[in-house]
């Protein structure tokens, strides 16, 4: 006898004959999440010493780590007033025996291309700051990926992660700028700790959502990514707008469950912009309040 | 970039001219505001805002090929076609379903700008998700451990590029007698301010992938596809920054777009159906 | 019956039709297929025609851009034809980089063509800035003669190639390009590609089919211009007799005009 509330959901898996199942009991997960729960998020900024900006995010099993660097780069002629961001993804051997050999780089291509397309507008980020004189010179911001190990929901942790090293990126400001005939002359600021920040109000937040059975889910493991047929990519920013969005799995989607996905995944998303910005604040705290004291002139 | 001795190269830096343009006639900036005024409801070529161009679709363009269609949306022109299936290369495991291997090109002259002979990762993304919109229509377990090839080549973009590339390759599967549950079309959608324009053109796609100095305006582009008898959706991708109300406003008049047509594809299928069976006939009977 | 007999026996199912002056599509031996030219089909391209051939369909299309001359030529603009074979005409070719057979057709459209336009006229200023003419012909569906096709498509898309007024600042070494002024090329030949395939050592087909072209034994391409020969290309193959290479240009010279004036038939119908 199978009540409302309880569904047995049982899949197999043909390759390895492996059984997964899950039970959707009081709509809990077999992990004791509910549908909209994330899996407990680490951050940590500021790891990598030669980059500008650095975040590592670790959800539960999934490990990223990204590093920004600034390079001073020529805009490009269609948008001469603007500066560049590019993104490159790096999906590492180790992180699951799927990505051995050359079987990550689509998904990397994919991860890549999908934020580029959730940066692409200026209302999630501004390029304009970031141009140093019009049609000459720019500033390039390199944001490196790296997924180190892969337990699901690779989408969100990897823009929260970006998102993370972005709002650590330091800019180093530039006092003069001169044209001298066809060359540029630059002069950064002589102390390194002279830098400005990146705006990141308006960086979306990657939220995946999964379909398994009837049931919409949130922040799917492993597992759940297999057993799910389709599975919906949205980038919502901290004020509910929708950046991009995007199907990435194989399987098809009903219009109403489409628009039933994006309210969750708009309500979802807001809730984790709001906690990675006060994760943030209180990493930036411990980061300013943890710098030891330093003696002597050896250091 | 690296040379390339297999092709005629020509000098490393070459410009297109229009970059040194200047016109008497004084219509580039200008004109492009004025056809999506809000308060005027009519666009540069003529069309009302929520209204899409006129489609050709023709099957059976590519002699040598299983199946192949030929789109065209006014100066959008695409065309693709289909192969045999053969076993996946390079692969080890038995893969339970069969692969739809997709790869999108642009004409070298097909863009205002010349494109690249190489693929680019424009291309890549739009292969990408041409190959997501066609997956869930094929019957992808009547070939296991093969690949079906289809290939993509865009003579003409004048925006609605992925939207005609998908409803292309939806029809060419179909010639090409690959089973499958349904077919596939395909919309886009252009959202600046509050103007919501069917099927946009290049201009009007570069219009809307801006946003406007008043802020908080949404502005963005969708392609949605979607198997017609099953009100499936196979594939949607947005760019762009729009409220949720604006995507779920812009889904309903996409899914509108893609069921009118449905009936075009439809019976662009049946005429080359019937156009093959009089063909076969002709010979009997002489 | 007779399907499942080309495909086990295809050499035997010719020489059957063969044995009556007739090819399987109906014509005789020295008959050449239809040929169609549609100009200006890209609004995008500066230049621009699609030919077929019976089945055979070659897109072309001119991009112009501005660059800088070579400074062993100063005074010369560039020409750069490509002929591309995607995997979309064919099953016969794979993604990725030029295959040899395309390499080899952009080599002899090269050679054909070299002649067409002079290549001092595409110079807007010596050692600064001269016209680059990007040709790229890509066939669409590959069924025999597509480097006729090629030559063809070319051909008809240069004469629609209008180049807008250029003048150089030598100061600013800016150009400044006025995009209401533009003039024609300046076409001085028109090369026409005829080709014919061996079969059987003997028995010369023109303008063969893709099939007729696999079964054949020797291929032959004569490129002619009004009554002058610019080139005949007979790349090995079996040997072919003094009057059977007689016979083939003199099909050559009378396709030729057909195909010329076609593409004037085809050109005069365009708004220009």
């Amino acid at each position: 006898m199978v009540k409302s509330t309880s569904y047995l959901f049982f899949f197999i898996s043909f390759g390895n004959f492996l059984s997964v199942y899950f039970i959707f009991q009081n709509d809990l997960r077999n992990d004791g999440r509910s549908k909209q729960d994330y899996r407990p998020i680490e951050l940590e900024l500021d790891i990598v010493t030669h980059a500008n900006g650095s975040a590592r995010v670790r959800l539960a099993n999934t490990d990223i780590l990204v590093g920004v660097k600034t390079e001073i780069d020529v805009p490009t002629s269609n948008r001469p007033e603007e500066g560049k961001i590019e993104f490159f993804v790096d999906c590492s051997a180790n992180a699951t025996p799927e990505f051995e050999g050359k079987g990550g780089q689509d998904l990397a291509t994919e991860i890549g291309n999908y934020l580029g397309s959730s940066f692409a507008s200026p209302l999630s980020f501004d390029l304009k700051p970031l141009c140093i004189l019009k049609g000459v010179q720019c500033w390039k911001l390199y944001v490196d990926i790296l997924i180190l190990e892969c337990g699901g929901n690779l989408f969100d942790a990897v823009s929260l992660a970006v998102k993370a090293a972005l709002y650590n990126t330091m800019v180093p400001r530039v006092e003069t700028v001169a044209m001298d005939g066809g060359n540029v002359d630059l002069q950064l600021s002589g102390d390194p700790f002279d830098c400005w920040r990146l705006d990141i109000t308006n960086i979306p937040c990657l939220v995946t959502l999964t379909k398994i059975g009837e049931h919409l889910i949130v922040d799917p493991t492993a597992e759940e990514e297999e057993c799910s047929m389709a599975s919906l990519v949205v980038a919502v920013t901290e004020s509910g707008r929708i950046n991009s969005l995007c199907k990435t799995s194989v399987g098809s989607l009903h219009p109403q469950t489409l628009t039933d996905a994006l309210k969750v995944g708009v309500e979802v998303g807001v809730g984790l912009n709001k906690a990675l910005n006060e994760a943030l604040g209180r990493e930036e705290k411990r980061l300013q309040s943890n710098k030891p004291e330093r003696f002597g002139f050896l250091k | 970039m690296p040379t390339d001795n297999r092709r005629i190269q020509g000098p490393e830096i070459s410009t297109p001219y229009c970059v040194f343009g200047s016109s008497t006639e004084n219509e580039d900036e200008d004109g492009c505001f004025k056809s999506t005024d809000p308060l005027s409801s009519t666009r540069k070529d003529g069309r009302a805002l929520l209204e899409h161009r006129k489609i050709y679709m023709k099957t059976g363009v590519v002699s040598q090929a299983k199946g192949s269609a030929y789109i065209e949306l006014n100066n959008t022109k695409v065309i693709c076609s289909v192969f045999d299936p053969r076993e996946i290369p390079n692969r080890v495991e038995y893969s339970q379903h069969g692969e739809l291997f997709c790869v999108l090109k642009f004409a070298p002259f097909s863009c205002t700008t010349r494109r690249s002979h190489q693929q680019d990762a424009e291309e890549k993304e739009l292969s990408l998700n041409l190959k997501r919109a066609l997956e869930p229509a094929v019957c992808r377990h009547e070939f296991p451990n093969f690949q079906v090839d289809i290939y993509v080549l865009i003579l003409e973009s004048d925006g609605g590029s992925l939207a005609a590339s998908i409803t292309c390759a939806g029809l060419a599967l179909a010639d090409a007698h690959v089973p499958m549950y349904d077919l596939v079309t395909a919309a886009s959608l252009g959202v600046a301010g509050d103007v919501l324009m069917k099927d946009p053109s290049e201009e009007e796609e570069k219009l809307c992938s801006q946003h406007f100095e008043r802020s908080n305006l949404n502005h963005g582009l969708i392609t949605v596809s979607l198997m017609g008898a099953h009100t499936q959706i196979t594939q949607v991708w947005q760019t762009g920054s729009m409220t949720t109300t604006c995507v779920s406003e812009s889904l309903t008049h996409l899914i509108q777009s893609c069921e009118e047509t449905y009936p075009i594809a439809q019976r662009c299928l049946v005429k080359s159906v019937v156009d093959t069976i009089s063909k076969k006939k002709v010979p009997e009977q002489s | 019956m007779a399907a499942q007999y080309k495909t086990i026996h295809p050499v035997k199912y010719y020489r059957d039709f063969l044995a009556h002056d007739l090819r399987p599509d109906g014509r005789s031996p020295d008959k050449t297929r239809n040929v169609t030219v549609n100009v200006n089909s890209i609004s995008t391209a500066d230049g621009s025609s699609t030919v077929r051939i019976g089945n055979t369909t070659v897109i072309c299309g001119i991009k112009a851009e501005l660059g800088k001359p070579k400074p062993d030529e100063p005074e010369c603009g560039f020409m750069v034809p490509n002929v591309e074979l995607p995997p979309l005409c064919s099953p016969l070719f794979r993604p990725g980089p030029p295959s040899e057979e395309a390499q080899a057709m952009t080599c002899f459209v090269s050679q054909a063509t070299s002649d067409m336009v002079d290549l001092k006229e595409l110079c807007v200023s010596t050692d600064n800035l001269a016209w680059v003419l990007h040709i790229d012909m890509i066939c669409l569906d590959y069924d025999g003669c597509v480097q006729d096709a090629c030559l063809i498509a070319l051909s008809a898309a240069l004469r629609t190639v209008k180049l807008p007024k250029v003048e150089y600042d030598a100061e600013t070494k800016l150009p400044s390009v006025s995009l209401d002024e533009r003039a024609d090329l300046h076409v001085k030949s028109s090369p026409v590609s005829t080709s014919f395939a061996v079969f059987d050592d003997e028995i010369i087909l023109s303008d063969p089919t893709g099939e007729e072209e696999n079964l054949s034994s020797a291929k032959l391409s004569v490129v002619t211009d009004g009554e002058v020969i610019l080139s005949v290309h007979k790349p090995g193959g079996s040997a072919l007799s003094e009057t059977q290479l007689q016979d083939c240009i003199s099909v050559a010279k009378d396709r030729a005009n057909l195909v010329n004036e076609l593409i004037n038939v085809a050109l005069s119908s365009v708004d220009r």
